[in-house]
């Protein structure tokens, strides 16, 4: 670790242990556990959560696994989907044409309505939940990639192209590397909506999931474990954004951090 | 300095070398879009370029010969007359395989100079097994020896620019075409690449198709010069450089060519305006 790595963790750290602090501070000074439980109960809360056995006998790690799934599944569908849609509206002007009046009218539907219309068709199921979560997500991953295809250095496609490079190629090699910063922005961004729709969905009528666990507890109006759940929702988040994404952002930009200067 | 192991007699010997490249009254016409106004860019140009030879077009900037170029690689299309590229003797008969070298490098920055070479291999569909003997050789003679695993911007630009060559040479083109590959580097740099390409002319033996403004370096490098005014690009002299290898940019003949034919060039040029 260098210097400023570890500077970085520092600061981190000390802004969670200070929002902790504050907490517990505006938990004494309220002194009304049923409204502002303590992070000391909390805590315990949490741990006990993760080692016995829920209200109905599925282990905690059951629900944070199903999210989990549910998430990266329609995470990574709408994203490939949304990559694929914006790359050819990139690549050819009847597609950019054809859905550059489609997506500002999905994109303009709020979120939470989305949901309801995918409840409405499609029940209180996984595929609602899916749908939900891709209509919302795809065109937006669609529009930024599509601007990606815009900002690509046309020199470098026509060097491709002279050099008789297929579009196959070209896509990997020339138009995905200059798309990079669009995609992992996209990324950020359709990650952060698709656990939001999830954790909604999962509230409004899936069995099983965090979202699930909240509503339950909601239900009995159990502020320690509402609180409980939504910490280890935002802990998850956070680990998943910070550990995972950072890492694989660096690495697909390795080639700029190679660089001498 | 290295340009003394090329060849001493000329390059050329128009007689007996096969042509690599003909170009026969070709024409092309350009239409503002919308406006329905069109003109001439390029008319009735005619040259032929023979295997081994190093042809320069020289011609104002912006006279159309980057497009005679792009017309060459058939990424442009044209309206009139022909261009026929044909694969070197001895070789199979293949697709006719065309290089550039751009005015800027224009290489993917995120891949390493292997890459980058290896790029052009892929798409040209050379077998994988010839990747990395060819990314050597043609590292090697452009002096970069051991820089495969680098990346391009930790490059200078001069260095930039032989990889560039590198990866035109990697495909062991028919017809490598040069848009002034020089023009955005600095003096210093540019004189040694030139050197540099001489020497790589007399191992590799490409044909080139070199385009410039700069008459002195086309009458240093070429064997053949074309001389082209602007609006539209029309060839209005040919010369034979008959100066045997290696030269020396300051040698008296090159210089009196030189001076001679930018006499030339200017008369005609002033003539139109």
């Amino acid at each position: 670790m260098t210097a400023q790595t570890i500077r970085t963790v520092g600061l981190r750290a000390g802004s969670i242990v200070a929002l902790l602090v504050l907490w517990w501070l505006a938990a004494r000074l309220m002194h009304d556990p049923e409204a502002l439980p303590g992070p000391i109960v909390i805590g315990n809360t949490i741990a006990e959560d993760l080692v016995k056995p829920g209200p109905q006998g599925e282990s905690a790690f059951l629900h944070i696994g199903i999210t989990l799934a549910r998430i990266f599944i329609a995470f990574a569908a709408s994203m490939l989907l949304g990559t694929g849609i914006g790359l050819a509206m990139g690549l050819s002007r009847i597609v950019e044409r054809a859905l550059l009046v489609v997506i500002p009218l999905l994109l303009t539907i709020p979120t939470i309505l989305m949901v309801f219309l995918a409840v409405m068709w499609f029940g209180y199921s996984e595929a609602g939940g899916l749908i939900a979560v891709m209509a919302v997500v795809t065109p937006y991953v669609a529009v930024n990639i599509f601007e990606g295809t815009r900002a690509m250095d046309k020199s470098l496609i026509e060097m491709g192209v002279t050099f008789k490079a297929r579009r196959p190629l070209l896509i990997r090699k020339v138009y995905l590397p200059q798309l990079m910063p669009y995609i992992f922005s996209a990324f950020r961004y359709a990650f952060g909506v698709t656990w939001k729709i999830v954790a909604l969905a999962e509230t409004f009528g899936l069995k099983y999931g965090i979202g699930y666990m909240f509503f339950f507890w909601f239900g009995q109006f159990n502020m320690d474990q509402v609180l409980a759940w939504i910490i280890m929702f935002v802990a998850l988040m956070l680990i998943l954004e910070h550990g995972v994404f950072a890492r694989l952002e660096s690495r697909a930009f390795a080639w700029r951090h190679s660089l001498a200067r | 300095m290295a340009h003394v192991m090329l060849r001493k007699t000329a390059r050329t010997d128009t007689a007996s070398a096969p042509t690599a490249v003909i170009i026969d009254k070709l024409s092309k016409k350009f239409t503002v879009p919308g406006g329905g106004i069109t003109f001439t860019v390029i008319e009735s140009v005619s040259l032929t370029v023979g295997e081994g030879q190093f042809v320069s077009i020289v011609g104002p900037s912006g006279c159309g010969k980057s497009t005679l170029l792009n017309i060459i690689a058939g990424i442009e299309s044209y309206d009139g007359g022909s261009v026929t590229v044909a694969p070197r003797a001895g070789t199979a008969s293949h697709e006719p395989r065309v290089a550039y070298v751009f005015q800027s490098p224009r290489l993917l920055n995120w891949l390493t100079v292997q890459g980058n070479i290896e790029f052009v291999l892929e798409a040209q569909g050379v077998p994988r097994e010839q990747w990395q003997p060819r990314v050597t050789k043609y590292l090697q003679m452009v002096g970069l020896g051991g820089q495969e695993k680098n990346y391009p911007l930790n490059l200078s630009g001069g260095m930039q620019q032989r990889v560039a060559i590198a990866r035109a040479l990697a495909i062991e083109p028919d017809i490598l075409l040069m848009d002034e590959p020089f023009s955005h580097l600095d003096a210093i740099t540019a004189r040694k690449l030139r050197f540099d390409l001489m020497e790589i002319l007399g191992r590799a033996k490409p044909t080139i198709l070199f385009v410039t403004h700069d008459l002195a370096e086309a009458v240093f490098l070429s064997d053949h010069i074309y001389m082209m005014n602007t609006r539209p690009a029309r060839i209005f002299k040919e010369v034979e450089v008959d100066i045997p290898r290696p030269r020396k940019p300051e040698d008296s003949v090159i210089l009196d060519l030189e001076k001679s034919l930018v006499r030339e060039f200017f008369s005609v040029l002033e003539g139109k305006t």
